[in-house]
């Protein structure tokens, strides 16, 4: 496969995003600017301007119709997509360092710094699916984090909880509705952040990357430990492919770590494993800095990552890709197969 | 059409660039092979004029995709973008080199295999089983650091062959200690000297024609005259004993006999009778010397 190298970036990347059709790229980094890119030949549609820090965090809505940011100017703001208009922007005390919509697009969730005195905080805000509805001032609902700051939010299915992740490790379940917490669970070792919490096309799981070196499968409902991916570096980034049961991990030595830790190679490799039986299948190498953001594409035909490089690399999977399956896998499709000539010849 | 273009001489490239202060209008031509070679000038942040061409070929794949992809499709650029034409634009879009990246079951194993140099991983195999042995005591150690150097001799020196896991600077000791006799551990050892033995130096040496001779039968004679001939010295020699080889040193150039000359007999008696015999002798109008040849060093 021949990667797109987008280089629209003069600084690290933040967070890449896939748009829910697959066709649209969204890239977010530290220069201040938004890029958003088709994802298929890599052509740049446009740049989205008003940000006046680094931008940590992007998230689109399910129609593809808004885009919403947070940055280290202490702001969200709501773009339109199509123009690169910029329709709201809500001001927060600390730096904003995740955004989420809910699967229906109706609330978006932000996740604040503890900085200045003030703790780290979850915010929602309900969001009007609409690019000229005014947008209302109010949270809809906040919770402080006061034992350790999130650093990573999500919403599970059907909005019901919202999932955080800790910089002690621990991940949180939250209730949906009235922001209760529910559960608080070490799931990572001690006291090394979360960095990063994608979810299953159904939202019913997620995948956690850790700076512990390890990257964990976990049940939204009652935040079982399914899977766990071990690694040799530590993880900025997670996330879960589609069509085939894979996850990719990125991650890498950090430049500032460097002398602080034996590992003399930067491992500055995209690494595949297999969901289920948890093996690593493949590395993808290409970035010359660590890997801070990976992203699947929703349709299952490609995986961008975005590096401390300044680079996002699109790939494109071949036919290998596809065709790569465990013996055990491929017995039980040619039974299925077989099962179904059967059928269709009673 | 296509081939004249392209055999455009670069000479009259520079000629045209000075001449014209336009940009000439891109060209787009169409080649045999089905690829079109788009050829296009701008100036850059100097004042240059920049050519660029470049060669495509166009493959139409269709795929169907959904309306709200296909309405994105259609959209305006917009932002730093806006100027873009359609298409990728080259300043911030290019394709990277080409990745292989097929999963595997066993990458781990694969990945190792390739990660290494095949000559280290070869020397690793041929290593895997050998032991490090020292030559004297045989004990697991190298010989240069054994306490009984000094005070015993090696057991034999065909352990020094079979010990392939002897370090370089262990080599090297046993080197120096067998062929220059008091060389100090570590130091270096001339090409010549290497190897165990004398006889293995000696066969080392270039020149291999006269690798074999015997240097305790031969004589050195100097003193030579100019014109003398190499069967004169043959029949003078010849009387005391048989002659394996004649030697006489002659200038490239002219031809001339440089002086001096090499006797070897098949028999040392012989030599030393032809060595008492002729030293002193009167051979055309000089009076020759002769003595036994020093080995080369």
């Amino acid at each position: 496969m021949r990667p797109i190298l987008l280089s629209g970036h003069e600084r690290a990347l933040t967070q890449i995003k896939y748009n829910r059709d697959g066709d649209l790229l969204f890239s977010v980094s530290k220069d201040q600017q938004i890029c958003v890119w088709f994802a298929h030949n890599g052509e740049r549609l446009g740049t989205y301007h008003g940000h006046q820090g680094a931008i940590w965090t992007i998230d689109v809505d399910p129609t593809s119709t808004i885009l919403a940011s947070g940055s280290a100017d202490n702001t969200i703001r709501l773009w339109e997509i199509k123009t690169g208009r910029l329709l709201k922007t809500w001001d927060f005390p600390t730096a904003v360092k995740r955004v989420e919509f809910s699967e229906d697009g109706s609330k978006l969730l932000g996740v604040t710094e503890k900085r200045m005195g003030h703790l780290g905080t979850i915010v929602v805000l309900d969001i009007k699916l609409d690019v000229d509805a005014e947008q209302s001032d109010e949270k809809a609902m906040t919770i402080v984090c006061e034992d350790s700051k999130a650093t990573v939010a999500g919403w599970s299915y059907l909005s019901k909880y919202i999932i955080a992740g800790h910089e002690d490790g621990s991940v949180s379940q939250f209730d949906g509705k009235n922001g209760d917490l529910l559960y608080n669970i070490p799931i990572h070792e001690l006291n090394q952040p979360i960095t990063d919490l994608q979810w299953s096309h159904d939202r019913t799981y997620f995948i956690t990357a850790s700076k512990d070196k390890t990257s964990k499968l976990i049940t939204a409902k009652d935040l079982e430990v399914l899977k766990t991916y071990p690694a040799d570096t530590p993880l900025n980034s997670a996330t879960i492919t589609r069509k085939k049961d894979f996850v990719i991990l990125g991650g890498g030595q950090a430049a500032m770590d460097v002398t602080t830790t034996s590992a003399r190679q930067g491992k500055f490799e995209a690494r595949f494993y297999h969901k289920i039986f948890e093996s690593e299948i493949g590395r993808v190498r290409g970035h010359f800095g660590p890997l801070n953001t990976v992203a699947a594409d929703p349709t299952g035909k490609s995986y961008a990552s975005g590096g401390e490089d300044g680079y996002v690399r699109i790939h494109h999977f071949d036919k290998g890709y596809f065709d790569f399956m465990y013996e055990v896998e491929r017995e039980r499709q040619n039974k299925l197969n077989q099962q179904q000539q059967q059928t269709i010849s009673a | 059409m296509a081939a004249v273009q392209q055999k455009h001489d670069w000479a009259d490239d520079d000629e045209l660039e000075e001449t014209s202060t336009e940009l000439p209008p891109p060209q787009k031509i169409t080649n045999k092979d089905g690829s079109t070679t788009i050829i296009e000038y701008r100036l850059n942040d100097n004042g240059q004029k920049v050519k660029t061409t470049r060669r495509i070929r166009y493959i139409t794949h269709r795929e169907v995709v959904n309306p709200r992809v296909a309405e994105r499709k259609s959209w305006t650029k917009f932002g730093l973008s806006v100027k873009d034409g359609a298409g990728p634009a080259p300043d911030t879009t290019s394709v990277g080199e080409n990745i292989i990246f097929k999963p595997s079951f066993n990458w781990r194993q694969e990945a190792k295999d390739e990660s290494k140099d095949p000559n280290a991983q070869a020397m690793k195999d041929k290593l895997k089983d050998k032991k490090v042995k020292c030559r004297i005591c045989n004990g697991e150690h190298f010989t240069a650091r054994c306490p009984y150097k000094d005070t015993m001799a090696p057991i034999g020196e065909a352990g020094a062959a079979a010990d392939v896991a002897a370090s370089a600077a262990d080599e090297a000791a046993a080197a120096s200690q067998g062929a220059a006799g008091a060389g100090k551990k570590g130091s270096y050892v001339p090409p010549a000297l290497r190897g165990a033995g004398g006889a293995a130096a000696a066969g080392e040496r270039m020149g291999g024609k006269y690798g074999e001779r015997d240097d305790l039968a031969t004589l050195r004679v100097t003193n030579v005259s100019e014109m003398a001939e190499e069967q004169e010295l043959r029949d003078m020699f010849e009387r005391f004993g048989r002659v394996t080889r004649v030697f006489l040193a002659k200038d490239r150039d002219t031809g001339l006999a440089k002086g001096f000359a090499f006797i070897s007999f098949a028999d040392r008696s012989d030599a030393v009778k032809a060595c008492a015999k002729m030293d002193g002798f009167g051979f055309r109008h000089l009076i020759l010397r002769v003595e036994f040849a020093k080995k080369a060093a």
